[in-house]
């Protein structure tokens, strides 16, 4: 999405909204149901939703005030309050909470100066806000400003970040990505999923061609999609004549040069004397730049990218690595599309719907349904309009893998959805993909178009008699949307409310029509499954649980990233094998599976095999497959009452159980957090929690006390803690204050990080810290060199 | 087709739900969020059943019955969890069912009622009502201890109502005067009460600004239908008190008038819907979750009509109560 017209804010003329306005309405419709992409057209133009422009909607179309306000209200995405020229937005997913992102949020206004509730700063510059997840869990903290993702924002480091954007708005200069196509001397890949770029990519892809430029080698710069390593991005592969491949993880811009220079012979001696200049003087100009070069022998900077591959199976993403996202023929030419024209040639979807049952796949959106029997299901109703929709609203936090794999595989997912489409006899699609992800929506976009150019989707598919044709949808805002009946009532133009079920979607889905709601995980399964047999497909997993499952692993995890692994691995083989262990040293503690509607499972039960029902056995659930790994320095309560605070928000509000019951149980957790709670609130936590499991109407509420249950069941003990006031990670704010130990030698590094002035800046005297003003950001702890500042409980004589 | 419930085998008319063939068929399932032949959509979980088929709690009220299902209406766990409904709509409830002033006072007399009359100036019919109290109205109060202002709310704020003031100012009026004692003792103590919690600061500031009654009475007691279901499935489930803390964010005692005699109060309302569902752009939901809200914006209020206070299961949107007019006060 563009940075909007914001500066018109205010200044804009009467005349000037109203034909602006009646342009995006001519473009958009008048209809009731087209609402969401209005409102998102029209906020996309202002920022905001003036009352002026909505006043406007009333007056020109169908939808009533009643409908605007219900709908607006109801998706955060939508803004009625002008926000200030550039927003960031502080990701408080799973990965990003355990790292500290309140912190940070707290360290951002602080630095902006925004006093108590303000979320825009006086000059109307910045506007600070809060998301879900930005998807980019492997780099947490991570913070957004505008278009511009950061990695690895730590409380201390938000004046930098405050600084490097601004400086960079100073010297604005877009270059637009220019695509070379000729393959001279070798090949440079460089991953360019949001994670990449987050990690600033898309810097040194223009760092790469300006060097090549610069250095006068004609060189393919290729852009890939997600490799998985997004821990150790950005990552470069260099491919050479001969095809052997060296892998450069954590690039930064100063490496660039000399990697070129050691792989790439400059074409000539002009160029090469220039650049040993050049070079001089970059090492004149900065002294790190021999710091950043580290040449470490080959195999051990590739050695662990190796191991991190080794142990999984790609079947989602087949292709990692080298497949650029968007070309088509090259998607073609590694058997993409082959599946497509099988099914289409053999011209049997009875047999395609029971090849699908006999795969033992199961949806990968959470709740594990056979994904054949909703084919069958919706094969088997005589309407002729049929939905498929494909159910990319991931909305989680600590989960990315669904846009990494629209990111990064959209010929993938679009071919299983046509597959799909063709086994049940639908002949309309959507892709229903989350506003967050404006990456995934582009390149869909895209994906789309070329595919309409090569008949792969529209009428009569490469010459049959099948007509498909797919649009998108963007999601607005909304976790519940997840849920199949409430993401069909967005499409509708509704506020996203989930419905009883029966009648299933697949039996009376969108317009009443039966709909096929499958999520993008699953869909990108299916080529694989058509191109390879039944019986390949199904030697892969458990015998409940077949194929592979995608995860986003992160957390305190050596190297996390996106990993793709058959069932039936364990999860010890995950963090020791594949992530290479807990970061720092720290010991496991538990694996949180599944976000808000999965659970934690404690670090001795963690030789379980991935498999739906093992998970499900345990209280947790597979989820859409975020795996967070929680060291000995995680809080439990706090996670629970983490988790359940997002349900508490994204609880869509119309049944009794996840709306109050929810609520209520985030009331016990708060007073466990802040040591008021009694024993007894714990049994009422547990008896809330399975009431609210057992009676809630829809998957979102049913799920949610998940977290809660799980660690109740393995973590007893530190609940009770908790009710005892002490909670000895020391994350519970309130129940901890900071001292100063005599190991102090008043070296004033504490004074001066201290944001808050609670420090006095005594030098070479023990500190102090005093309470009063300490906000517990522990910038301190992190700036002592001599481990002089501890945590300690409040109540020093009730410690166990 | 054919259902069982609890076992029993019953018919199932065409397009009915499983609430509709279950009352149909004698058994008693609580519901609010429904309503006969009005649009809703299951919220409320009150009338929930389970089916034997796959364990799952279900909303009666919407859910339609398949061939062969098996219902059971009135275990224990159903009935657990009904109780459980209740007890979390109560949570969010803010709101007095009665005064405490009527509440405490010794003779039993309605003092939030009187003073209502009081206010709009019907001193007579206050006087009435006193006299039904009291067999003595004069001296009635003089030795009581007042536990009634003591009850007061608006002593959280800043002053009780001088109810015995009050009482003499209103017996002086007509000591003369013949006055046909109105017996007011109506105040069933059985009933479930509802409690409206402790103010915020601001909730005190604001009523303190806003109130402007000639009493300074705040008029706590629940102006709504005398049929509210939520009193009474709470009464019937022999709720005492609400088992959960409230920490609702709605404004309290915050009504606003809809249309000329119907008035909307926030927190009494439990998002069942029934009348966003039942008026055409009148009354919207606002935000989500556990803020989410039932709102009527100001441009829509000629849209709605007065048969959704009928709809309402609470005393959220109400009729305002009239005075007879028999005889003119003061």
């Amino acid at each position: 999405m563009s940075s909007c017209n914001c500066e018109n804010n205010g200044q804009q003329s009467h005349e000037e909204l109203m034909a602006k306005m009646d342009a995006i309405i001519d473009r958009v419709g008048t209809s009731k149901e087209i609402i969401i992409p209005l409102l998102q057209e029209i906020q996309e133009e202002f920022s905001y939703l003036p009352s002026d422009a909505i006043e406007r909607i009333y007056e020109r179309t169908e939808i009533d005030r009643a409908q605007l306000i219900s709908v607006s209200t109801f998706y955060s995405q939508f803004r009625h309050i002008p926000y200030g020229k550039h927003l960031i937005k502080i990701c408080t997913g799973t990965a990003c909470h355990v790292k500290g992102a309140t912190n940070v949020y707290d360290s951002f206004k602080r630095e902006l100066k925004m006093e108590g509730d303000s979320i825009t700063t006086e000059d109307q510059l910045f506007s600070i806000e809060k998301v879900a997840c930005l998807g980019c869990c492997s780099l947490a903290p991570v913070v957004q400003i505008d278009e511009k993702i950061y990695g690895h924002v730590l409380p201390g480091k938000v004046n930098e970040v405050m600084e490097a954007f601004i400086e960079e708005q100073e010297v604005k200069q877009k270059e637009e990505s220019k695509g070379k196509t000729q393959k001279v001397e070798g090949e440079i890949r460089l991953g360019m999923g949001s994670c990449c770029q987050a990690s600033g990519s898309s810097d040194i892809y223009k760092e790469l061609i300006k060097n090549a430029n610069e250095l006068g080698i004609d060189v393919n710069v290729k852009s890939v999609g997600c490799v998985g390593v997004c821990n150790k991005v950005p990552l470069i592969d260099v491919v050479l004549k001969d095809g052997s491949i060296t892998r450069y993880p954590n690039v930064k811009d100063s490496e660039i040069k000399e990697i070129l220079y050691h792989h790439f012979k400059p074409a000539g001696y002009f160029k090469r004397l220039k650049n040993s200049i050049i070079d001089r003087v970059d090492t004149y100009h900065t002294d790190t730049t021999w710091n950043n070069v580290i040449w470490k022998p080959e195999n051990e900077r590739t050695g662990l990218i190796n191991n991190f591959l080794a142990k999984q199976k790609h079947i989602s993403t087949e292709g990692c690595g080298f497949l650029a996202p968007l070309n088509l023929d090259e998607y073609r030419a590694y058997e993409g599309f082959d599946a497509l024209c099988k099914v289409l040639t053999s011209a049997n979807p009875e047999q395609l719907v029971q090849d699908i049952l006999n795969s033992g796949l199961r949806g990968r959106g959470g709740g594990g349904f056979t994904t054949g029997k909703k084919w069958e299901i919706v094969a088997s109703t005589k309407k002729k309009e049929k939905y498929v929709i494909c159910n990319g609203d991931e909305g989680d936090p600590g989960a990315f893998m669904d846009r990494m794999i629209l990111e990064s595989y959209p010929f993938r997912v679009i071919e299983g959805m046509i597959i799909a489409a063709y086994a049940v006899g639908a002949n309309k699609g959507i892709f229903y993909i989350r506003a967050e992800y404006p990456l995934a929506v582009k390149r869909i976009k895209k994906a789309l178009e070329l595919c309409r150019e090569q008949n792969l989707i529209g009428d009569n598919i490469l010459n049959s008699d099948f007509s498909f044709d797919i649009t998108i949808f963007e999601g607005a805002g909304a976790f519940v949307c997840g849920e199949e009946t409430a993401l069909i009532a967005s499409i509708e133009g509704e506020r996203g409310f989930p419905k009883q079920r029966p009648p299933y979607p697949a039996v009376e889905g969108l317009n009443a029509c039966p709909t096929l709601v499958n999520n993008v995980e699953t869909l990108s399964q299916i080529s694989y499954i058509v191109r390879h047999g039944v019986n390949t497909y199904n030697e892969i997993g458990t015998p409940d649980s077949k194929g592979t499952k995608v995860f986003a692993l992160a957390g305190k995890i050596k190297n996390g990233g996106l990993i793709e692994v058959p069932m039936g691995i364990t999860l010890n083989q995950i963090i020791e094998d594949i992530g290479g262990g807990i970061e720092n040293g720290e010991k496991l503690k538990a694996v949180q599976i599944g976000g808000p509607s999965g659970g934690c499972i404690p670090a001795n039960l963690c030789d379980v095999q991935v498999d739906f029902d093992a998970f499900n056995q345990m209280g947790a659930m597979m989820g859409s497959g975020g795996l967070v790994v929680l060291s000995d320095n995680d809080c439990m309560v706090d996670m629970a009452r983490y988790f359940l605070s997002f349900t508490c928000e994204q609880s869509c509000g119309k049944c009794t159980f996840c709306r109050v019951g929810i609520r209520r149980m985030l009331d016990i957790l708060d007073k466990l957090c802040s040591g008021n709670a009694q024993m007894e609130d714990l049994d009422k936590l547990e008896e809330l929690a399975n009431s609210v499991k057992k009676s809630s109407l829809c998957g979102l509420g049913k799920t949610a006390p998940n977290p809660v249950l799980t660690t109740l069941k393995y973590f007893r003990e530190e609940y009770e803690e908790h009710v005892h006031g002490v909670c000895k990670t020391g994350t519970c704010k309130d129940m901890i204050h900071f001292v100063v130990t005599d190991d102090c030698v008043g070296c004033t590094k504490c004074a001066k990080a201290c944001p808050v002035d609670a420090i006095p800046y005594e030098p070479y005297k023990v500190h102090h810290i005093d309470l009063e003003l300490c906000v517990k950001c522990g910038l301190c702890i992190d700036e002592c060199s001599y481990d002089a500042i501890l945590k300690v409980p409040v109540n020093q004589e009730q410690t166990v | 087709m054919q259902i069982t419930i609890d076992h029993k085998n019953i018919e199932v008319l065409k397009g009915e739900t499983i609430l509709e063939t279950a009352r149909r068929s004698g058994f008693e399932i609580p519901s609010m969020c429904y309503a006969q032949g009005a649009q809703h959509k299951s919220s409320c979980m009150v009338c929930a059943v389970k089916n034997l088929a796959n364990g799952q709690i279900i909303p009666s009220c919407t859910t339609k019955p398949v061939e062969g299902m098996q219902i059971e209406s009135n275990s224990e766990e159903v009935k657990q969890i009904r109780t459980m409904s209740f007890e979390l709509l109560l949570s969010d409830h803010r709101a007095d069912c009665e005064a405490p002033c009527s509440m405490v006072c010794p003779h039993g007399l309605d003092v939030e009622h009187m003073l209502s009359l009081y206010d709009k100036g019907a001193h007579k019919e206050a006087c009435e009502i006193i006299k039904g109290a009291f067999p003595l109205p004069q001296i009635s109060c003089d030795n009581c201890k007042a536990p009634c202002e003591k009850a007061c709310r608006r002593g959280n704020i800043d002053q009780s109502v001088s109810i015995r003031e009050i009482i003499r100012e209103v017996v002086a009026m007509f000591e003369t005067a013949e006055i046909n004692p109105v017996d007011n003792r109506k105040i069933d103590k059985k009933l479930f009460q509802s409690r409206l919690g402790r103010f915020s600061e601001s909730e005190k500031q604001r009523l303190k600004d806003t109130t402007s009654t000639p009493s300074g009475c705040l008029h706590c007691a629940c102006a709504g239908s005398s049929d509210c279901k939520l009193r009474s499935y709470a009464t019937q489930e022999a709720i005492k008190r609400p088992k959960y803390n409230v920490s609702s964010e709605l404004p309290i005692m915050d009504r606003k008038q809809v249309t000329e005699n119907m008035w909307f109060e926030q927190a009494k309302c439990i998002r069942c819907g029934l009348c966003v569902y039942n008026s055409k752009n009148g009354f919207t939901f606002k935000d989500r979750g556990f803020g989410m809200q039932v709102y009527l914006p100001e441009e829509n209020r000629k849209n709605v009509s007065t048969h959704l206070a009928d709809l309402c299961p609470t005393g959220a949107l109400y009729l305002a109560k009239e005075i007879k007019e028999n005889t003119s006060g003061n």
